[in-house]
């Protein structure tokens, strides 16, 4: 475990970024209200508590695609995870929830562990999560019943795994983008935006 | 110990006694007597056994002491009352009197001593006789106690192991009582069970019996049903057999059909193969008839024939020669093309000649021009090659000018730099001669200073010569000498060092002022060189000129490309945020059984289960409409329960399990009637049919011995 040695390897790194996912999207889906507020239970990590559904079929999605998306960290073939909320009654999508990954090739390479402190690679983790959960003032309220779907855009010449298939990007028709903060493990890097369809009253 | 302490008391009584020393004999017996007394109270300290030997000591001392003190005042007393006469004499006499009588005393306190020594010795036989008696039955006291501690002890043991044992009785017995109490509960335990078991076993017992109750009821009804069943049965099967004949009507009927049917098809078939004779025949007519119309073509036909042979061949004669014709129109052809280029370049090849006619005219009339004695293309060549070797000449003059002039300037440069270094040295050495000078002016100056202080010192040693004869000042004088020699060295170090110090400063600005001079030639040597740089920037200017526009189009260029970027970053910027990608490069996947696709799937099925539910209403509506309320039990429906049906279902059940306890409880009742009835009056009483009643006695012979007796009319309630 990365925790346990000075530095960040590229596993340990691959860990905490996979780590951040699973939280993270656990916080969007809680915010937005995707799913019902009492399907989640309160935990604690980066030092403040939040939200992760007990819904098994969700838990085994979720981990399904974060136990892959763990593995292609570690081979830096990943470039963007996106969150993407339809509405269920027209099929539009509503938001996109885009986190770009930018990986350091030569950490493959090298092996030798960065000197960054994961005390501080949390402290960033915890800004980026702090900083979601209050978007959700400005975004616009999701009044249907939605779902939502990950994507992940990849290196064209990897091999697509038995339970995954190829899908289109769902981009926003006429839409509003607003960057977010990144937080960086020196190792790969990550900038958060929200993309949202921009509502006829604006 | 006690009886020692008593004599050694004694005997330093005694002691104290003898030393003080008593002249007279008179006193003797008066101290034996008090010794007497004094070793009788030793004696009874003794004899009553105490601890205080020293308080015993002291009192003794005390008493020995007042008695020693008595006897010097009797002393004195004696002395004074003799007189002063003869003084000597008494006194020698008196000494000689002392003398025996210590002498006297001491005997007498040795016999006294040994008296008493032997009393001691007795009396301590004595006290070790009764001490042994006292310790002899102190020791028998001692080993009755002893056996009576042992006793007791024994005692106390046994009481101790009779304790033991007790609690150990104890002990188990509370074991005991504990197991039985454990056992006491557990068989209370599976009492409990044992009861809780019955009273599962009455509930079983009372549902299997009202499950008894409903299954007869329920034998009942289908006894009824299977009585309504039957008469139902006997109807239908009168229409069976109704049904049964006119079903052999009908058979009869149909077979009759079917024969005539038979006999229908077999018709059709034979008409159908009689048309198709009829179709094939016609068929044949039709083409007999082509036939012979054929037959009278043929004879034409033979004619045309062989007018087309005759034809063919002349055909293939003319072909022949229309191959032939076509080779040569084709060989004609070919020469015409060919004559009409020809054609064609011999007008260019005119035209050419005319132009090179005009040229020659031109070079011809070039010779008179130029006036070189040019007739002929060769006498121009020797010109050309003359001029060229002209040309080679001069530019060999001009490389061999240019490389001297670049020597020559080297050689200036060079000169230049000679020079400055000249001049330099030139600087150096006039300054060096300066400072040569001002160092000869300096040791002149210096000369004259010694010089002047030699014609000063000699001038004062001379004085001092002349003053010498005076006085003995020598030592003065050597030292006022020394002094002024110590002042003029000093004087001199100072001196020196000054010059030493002037020296530096003056060397420190003569080079200083070289430097400034050889800056000052180079800026000469640059202004030159400036000035003749200054004559070829004229054409620099130029160059410049143009270079700085390039320059300057090229920053506008640069700007507007840097403003065309980052419009296309910002545009791919909005793109990236958008979700935009280079499908070149990445591919978007998904994981298939992701929420939104299984929930528009939901969705769907919801959609499809909601139109189903919509459409079956919507027949369930019409069939209402159309037929009346018709009760459907099956619950085809699947409408949900409401609470009224919940509720009446409830009221069905309990109504139904109250028939049925009631009908127990009846069962229970008639049984106990009928066997009370039996057992009473001696007869049992049946039904067998409807209302035929059959009477059984306890005193028949034969089992089968009944009277049956029947109702006639109904037996109403008796109020």
């Amino acid at each position: 475990m990365s925790s346990t040695l000075k530095g960040i390897t590229l596993k340990g790194s691959a860990e905490l970024v996979a780590e951040f996912f699973s939280f993270g999207i656990n916080s969007i889906l809680y915010q937005r209200g995707i799913y019902p507020p009492e399907t989640f239970t309160r935990v604690t990590q980066y030092d403040m508590s939040l939200y992760l559904t007990t819904d098994s079929k969700l838990k085994n999605y979720l981990t399904n695609v974060v136990v892959q998306l763990k593995e292609w960290l570690f081979d830096c073939t990943v470039q963007k995870l996106v969150v993407v909320i339809t509405c269920l009654e027209t099929n539009d999508v509503l938001e996109r929830w885009q986190f770009d990954i930018e990986c350091d090739k030569t950490a493959k390479e090298s092996g030798c562990p960065r000197e960054k402190s994961i005390k501080a690679v949390q402290e960033e983790i915890r800004s980026v999560i702090r900083q979601v959960t209050a978007t959700v003032t400005f975004l616009p309220l999701l009044e249907t019943a939605c779902a939502f779907d990950l994507l992940i855009y990849t290196d064209k010449d990897l091999k697509v795994p038995e339970k995954w298939e190829e899908s289109g990007p769902q981009i926003i028709t006429d839409s509003e983008e607003v960057r977010l903060r990144s937080f960086t493990t020196t190792i790969h890097k990550v900038n958060s935006m929200v993309a949202y369809k921009k509502t006829d009253s604006m | 110990m006690i009886k020692t302490n008593g004599c050694n008391l004694a005997i330093t009584s005694c002691h104290v006694a003898g030393e003080e020393g008593d002249p007279s004999s008179g006193f003797e017996f008066s101290e034996v007597t008090r010794a007497r007394d004094l070793y009788q109270r030793a004696d009874i300290f003794m004899k009553m056994d105490n601890m205080e030997d020293d308080t015993t000591v002291f009192t003794t001392l005390k008493s020995f002491k007042s008695f020693i003190s008595q006897p010097d005042t009797w002393h004195h007393q004696a002395e004074t009352s003799v007189g002063s006469g003869d003084l000597q004499a008494q006194y020698i006499q008196k000494i000689e009197y002392e003398d025996a009588a210590e002498k006297i005393h001491s005997k007498t306190r040795f016999l006294q001593m040994t008296q008493e020594k032997n009393q001691m010795e007795l009396s301590h036989k004595r006290a070790r006789i009764e001490l042994e008696k006292a310790a002899h039955i102190s020791a028998r006291d001692f080993e009755r106690e002893a056996d009576r501690n042992q006793e007791l002890l024994t005692r106390i043991k046994k009481l101790e192991e009779r304790e033991a044992e007790a609690r150990k009785v104890l002990n188990e017995q509370t074991e005991m009582n504990r197991a039985l109490k454990k056992s006491l509960e557990e068989q209370n335990k599976k009492l409990e069970e044992k009861d809780s078991k019955m009273s599962n076993a009455n509930e079983t017992i009372c549902s299997l019996r009202d499950k008894i109750r409903e299954l007869d009821h329920k034998i009942i009804n289908q006894e009824m049903h299977l009585a309504t069943q039957a008469t139902e049965n006997e109807g239908l099967q009168e229409q069976v057999e109704l049904q049964r004949k006119k079903y052999q009507e009908a058979n009869q009927k149909y077979q009759s059909l079917q024969t005539s049917e038979c006999l229908n098809s077999e018709k059709e078939l034979k008409i159908k193969e009689l048309e198709r004779r009829l179709a094939l025949q016609e068929q044949d007519s039709v083409i007999v008839r082509n036939m012979r119309a054929e037959l009278a073509r043929v004879p034409e036909t033979e004619r045309e024939l062989k007018r087309l042979r005759e034809e063919n061949s002349y055909l293939r004669e003319t072909k022949e020669n229309s191959s032939l014709l076509k080779e040569e129109v084709e060989g004609l052809r070919r020469k015409l093309e060919r004559l009409e280029k020809i054609k064609e370049d011999m007008v260019n090849l005119e035209l050419e000649k005319e132009k090179l006619a005009v040229k020659l005219q031109a070079w011809e009339n070039s010779s008179q021009t130029t006036g070189l004695n040019i007739r002929k293309p060769e006498d121009l060549w020797r010109e050309i090659v003359q001029i060229q070797q002209r040309e080679i000449g001069l530019k060999q003059q001009n490389f061999s000018v240019t490389s001297s002039a670049r020597a020559l300037e080297k050689a200036r440069m060079q000169l230049q730099n000679e020079v400055v270094q000249l001049r330099t040295r030139v600087l150096e050495e006039q300054k060096k001669r300066e400072q040569q000078d001002a160092l000869v002016r300096r040791l002149q100056k210096r000369v004259l200073l010694l010089t002047k202080e030699r014609d000063g010192m000699r001038a004062i040693l001379e004085s001092y010569d002349n003053e010498l004869s005076a006085s003995e000042y020598s030592p003065q004088l050597t030292r006022r000498v020394r002094d002024a020699e110590d002042m003029l060295q000093k004087a001199q170090a100072h001196n020196s060092e000054m010059e030493v110090q002037l020296s530096k400063a003056q060397e420190e600005s003569g080079s200083y002022k070289l430097q400034a001079q050889t800056a000052e030639m180079e800026l000469d040597v640059l202004k030159k060189q400036a000035t003749n740089a200054d004559n070829s920037s004229f054409v620099v200017a130029e160059e410049v000129n143009s270079l700085r526009q390039k320059i300057e189009e090229l920053e506008a260029e640069r700007s507007r490309l840097e403003e065309q970027n980052n419009v296309l970053e910002m545009r791919l910027e909005r793109h990236n945020l958008q979700g935009d990608y280079d499908p070149l490069k990445t591919k978007v996947i998904h994981f298939r059984l992701n929420p939104t696709s299984l929930a528009k799937q939901e969705r769907q099925d919801d959609v499809e289960k909601l139109r189903e539910e919509c459409q079956r209403l919507r027949e369930h509506v019409r069939s209402l409409q159309a037929g009346g309320a018709v009760a459907t039990e099956e619950g085809a429906f699947n409408l949900p329960p409401s609470q009224e049906v919940v509720d009446l279902r409830r009221q069905m059940e309990s109504a139904e399990l109250k028939n049925q306890r009631l009908k127990e409880v009846f069962q229970k009742k008639i049984q106990e009637f009928r066997t009370v009835c039996y057992v009473l009056t001696g007869y049992q009483i049946d039904i067998t049919t409807e209302s035929q009643y059959r009477l059984t006695s306890v005193y028949a012979e034969h089992r089968d011995d009944s009277l049956l007796f029947k109702v006639l009319h109904r037996i109403g309630k008796a109020r």
